[in-house]
């Protein structure tokens, strides 16, 4: 059986894929709502506060290497430690599933199939992430590598649809609602960030030398990510205005929709929504992944494959409680989702990481 | 090396009636089965036997033999007496080129029915078994299902000897090497297995040894059978395992550290490992210049997307998502579609399987007739259908851009396998729209990044990416700039430093 390896450039195009569908898709939209003309600057703020946490995720895990957050937490304290961290990141990933879903239906949905009941896309979004977590993390990973290809062509195709539309005007002038306003709106896209941090809690062991270099790729591919994000932000403030965006839930296919190549392709969004589809399908996966793994460590099983298909139900009914209704799904993820994200995804390190620090004999130990 | 399959051990005894006995009863009374009686040096006191199977053998070197045998002994006055053992006849005697003793009837029965001459000799407790193979084969011609414009017209035959000639005629190093196997219990057929000692990926030669070892089978009557009981992903659609009949491919594989594997009575050998995207590249990439063999490569990726997704993309936006097509175009579609009474789904499945008829009717009937056979039903078909109202002009030219693409791609079972994949796609995007044809389009490409060639990422080496490999991925850069191996083969360094041509300024 070949053992199981991420490159590092997989592991680079997992973060991208994790954060980009949901940072361009809904996220804008509330950023702008906060903070204005000024979403690119808190998307800027953002990725910075990502950066930050996700190498202090890494510093955990260094001083582990080939343990997860869940192992390590049962390292530390025993197996009930172990439980607790299991029980958080399956809270998360459930919780996560919200948002996920509330990107994928609505972009689906709303603009291309509003009369499919929304278990259709529900069902079929799940089937496929079931599929990839049955084959495994390393197909999923390959899967990443030509996301991040898509995300390349989808911002090419944005950029040569866009640009002549481009008015530098409408981003000016910079922090005219102030930085803390900026700040303030940048706790969703840390709510963004978090995902690829409980992403990396679990999948970093199987990054090749996560142990050198983990801290720097994790890094990296925010990096990454806000680069690819900052298009985004920047064009939908420039071309659709700051105003505009705010009144749109799903604010990326505005600028999509307007997007044109000549007279003769007037409109291709739908070109643009199946290159989407690869890093949104893929989040789907990660989120099946997370909450299947987390279940098998509760249950005390050494595999999570048996742990897929309850995963999917879990998300499944969970999604569809908060889809359902458009107003609550706004509710949810404007007031709760970052809530939820930000404090596990940044304090769960923390809190790790000062265990380690104190506990270091006993994870010498465990290692 | 030989494996040997269900065999009994019988040994020959130094009586010849009894040894005779014993082979007939194994052969029993078949009307090819010939014996010819000779006596050894032209004495009656020494009496000695030559089985071989007609029609298998080359008559001249029966005669040969049987000269040796009777006539040589002879003219040498040798006295059989002296000839005490059936290595002395092989070594005093014989001058076939292959000639080797043989203690055991059953490897003598084996030789016998694999074409070759089993001497006996009365007072011996051996036979020897002679090299006489000589059947009528079809001469070498160019394949006839991988046409190239440049480059070797020759492809591989039905003999598996002479399979393996071509190759060594190509790379002539030391240490290319042949193994030999025998499998299936009844038709005993040659299998070798071709690698370059110091090139092929490690590990890879006892994997297919292995594998090619499990199998217990009564008949491999084509390498097609062979394919199937190695393969990594036995449920699976894709192919991991490359055929071809052109020993300059297989010529290139094993320089690239893979495995070729020659079956005996069939021309198709096959490759391992193997990338999806080598059923994508063709021969002719190579041969012509590289601006040529990048742009016509790139081509044949267009049609390899258009051969998979064209039809689903078509009934997609027609049937879900109208307002996406541009709007003198949608027009267009909409004034054919008017008078067809079936939705664009079924439309769309009436005429694949229509061309896909077409495309078998031609295949399995006579030359002459297939040809016909095809124009009548892609023209007056086609035309009929479009003025009955039954088909659409539109969905005519999708199924035929498509039909003509899949052709594009060189390899023809590969092609086939893209066939089937259209049709759940296909089906997927007439239901569900968009969300269909995203998610069994995902789906597929999951499966198919889930999948190995011999330890291999079937999708490498886009995914997992693998930068020196790009060379020759998408884009086949100058001979001079593909200076590295797969990252699998042992030596991956297959040029010197600065190849690019230079010619000195002001020189001739």
């Amino acid at each position: 059986m070949t053992k199981l390896r991420i490159s590092n450039g997989m592991f680079i195009s997992m973060i991208v894929n994790m954060i980009f569908v949901k940072s361009i898709g809904v996220t804008q939209g509330t950023l702008a709502r906060i903070a204005g003309q000024d979403m690119w600057l808190a998307t800027l703020l953002g990725t910075l506060q990502g950066m930050l946490f996700m190498y202090v995720a890494y510093l955990v895990m260094k001083r582990a290497p080939g343990m997860n957050f869940l192992a390590i937490g049962e390292a530390l304290l025993g197996n009930w430690l172990g439980k607790i961290v299991a029980l958080v990141v399956l809270t998360f990933f459930i919780a996560s599933s919200g948002p996920i879903m509330i990107t994928f239906v609505y972009h689906l949905q709303d603009y291309f199939l509003p009369e499919a009941p929304l278990s259709l896309f529900l069902v079929s979004s799940l089937l496929v992430g079931a599929l990839g977590c049955f084959y495994g993390l390393e197909v999923v990973a390959r899967l990443a590598l030509l996301g991040m290809l898509f995300i390349f062509l989808l911002n090419v195709l944005i950029i040569i649809g866009s640009t002549q539309e481009f008015d530098i005007r409408n981003l000016l002038p910079v922090l005219e609602q102030g930085f803390p306003s900026a700040a303030e709106a940048s706790l969703h896209y840390d709510a963004d960030c978090a995902m690829a941090i409980m992403m990396a809690a679990i999948v970093m062991p199987f990054v090749n030398n996560a142990d050198k270099h983990g801290g720097k790729v994790g890094m990296t591919g925010l990096a990454a990510t806000g680069m690819v994000t900052l298009i985004w932000a920047l064009l939908e403030g420039a071309v659709l205005s700051a105003e505009v965006t705010s009144r749109y839930t799903v604010s990326c296919m505005k600028l999509a929709r307007n997007a044109h190549i000549g007279d003769f392709m007037q409109r291709y969004e739908m070109i643009m929504i199946a290159l989407y589809s690869i890093p949104v399908l893929f989040e789907i996966m990660i989120c099946i992944y997370g909450t299947s793994v987390s279940m098998s460590k509760l249950f005390g099983m050494r595999s999570n494959r048996w742990m897929i298909v309850p995963a999917c139900l879990l998300i499944g009914g969970f999604s569809y409680r908060i889809v359902g209704d458009h107003f609550r799904a706004m509710q949810y993820l404007e007031k709760v989702w970052p809530y939820i994200a930000v404090p596990i995804a940044f304090g769960l390190p923390v809190v790790m990481l000062g265990l380690a620090v104190i506990l270091r004999g006993r994870l010498r130990q465990a290692g | 090396m030989q494996v040997d399959q269900g065999n009994r051990q019988l040994t020959f005894e130094a009586r010849l009636s009894r040894n005779s006995e014993t082979i007939d009863s194994v052969l029993g009374s078949s009307v090819d089965v010939q014996k010819r009686e000779f006596m050894l040096c032209g004495k009656p006191d020494h009496k000695g036997i030559c089985y071989f199977l007609d029609g298998m053998v080359d008559s001249q070197a029966i005669d040969g033999i049987l000269r040796a045998l009777v006539v040589l002994g002879n003219e040498l006055n040798l006295d059989p007496a002296s000839l005490r053992s059936a290595d002395a006849i092989r070594t005093r005697l014989m001058y076939s080129a292959s000639a080797k003793l043989c203690g055991d009837a059953s490897d003598g029965v084996q030789g016998i029915v694999s074409g070759d001459t089993l001497v006996l000799v009365d007072g011996l407790e051996e036979g020897i078994l002679v090299s006489t193979r000589g059947w009528k084969d079809r001469g070498i011609e160019e394949p006839s299902s991988e046409n190239n414009v440049r480059g070797p017209r020759d492809g591989f035959t039905e003999s598996i000897r002479s399979n393996t000639a071509h190759i060594r005629r190509r790379i002539k190093d030391p240490k290319l090497r042949f193994d030999s196997m025998i499998v299936g219990t009844r038709t005993k057929t040659d299998i070798n297995i071709a690698y370059i000692e110091d090139l092929v990926k490690e590990g890879l030669v006892d994997e297919v040894t292995r594998r090619l070892g499990d199998i217990k089978i009564d008949a491999i009557l084509e390498s097609g059978y062979i394919e199937e009981l190695i393969e990594d992903a036995p449920l699976s659609p894709f192919n991991t395992v490359q055929s071809t009949e052109r020993p300059d491919k297989v010529a290139a594989a094993l320089l690239e550290g893979r495995v070729a594997i020659f079956v005996d009575n069939t021309p198709v050998v096959l490759i391992v490992p193997t990338y999806f995207w080598q059923f994508i590249q063709a021969p002719d990439d190579y041969y012509d210049r590289y601006w040529v063999g990048s742009f016509f490569r790139i081509i044949r990726y267009v049609a390899f997307f258009i051969s998979l997704l064209l039809p689903s993309v078509y009934v997609m936006l027609v049937s879900f998502h109208h307002e996406m097509i541009p709007t003198s175009l949608a027009l267009t579609i909409a004034s054919g579609r008017e008078v067809v009474p079936f939705p664009v789904l079924l439309e769309a499945l009436l005429m694949e399987l229509a061309f896909e008829l077409m495309r078998e009717a031609g295949l399995r009937m006579p030359k002459p007739i297939g040809q016909a056979v095809s124009i009548v039903g892609s023209l007056i078909i086609g035309q009929a259908a479009v003025q009955a109202g039954l088909v659409s002009p539109f969905m005519v030219i999708v199924v035929a851009i498509t039909g003509i693409s899949s052709f594009a791609i060189p390899s023809y079972t590969s092609s086939l396998a893209i066939r089937l994949f259209r049709f759940p796609i296909l089906i997927a995007s007439g239901l569900f729209g968009l969300l269909g044809f995203a998610t069994m389009f995902f789906a597929l490409l999951l499966h198919a990044l889930s999948i190995r060639s011999f330890g291999e990422p079937y999708l490498a080496p886009a995914s997992p990416y693998r930068h020196s490999e790009q060379r020759d991925m998408v884009f086949r850069l100058p001979i001079w700039m593909m200076d590295k191996r797969p990252q699998f083969a042992q030596d991956t360094q297959r040029e010197g430093d600065r190849q690019m041509p230079r010619p000195g300024k002001g020189k001739s």
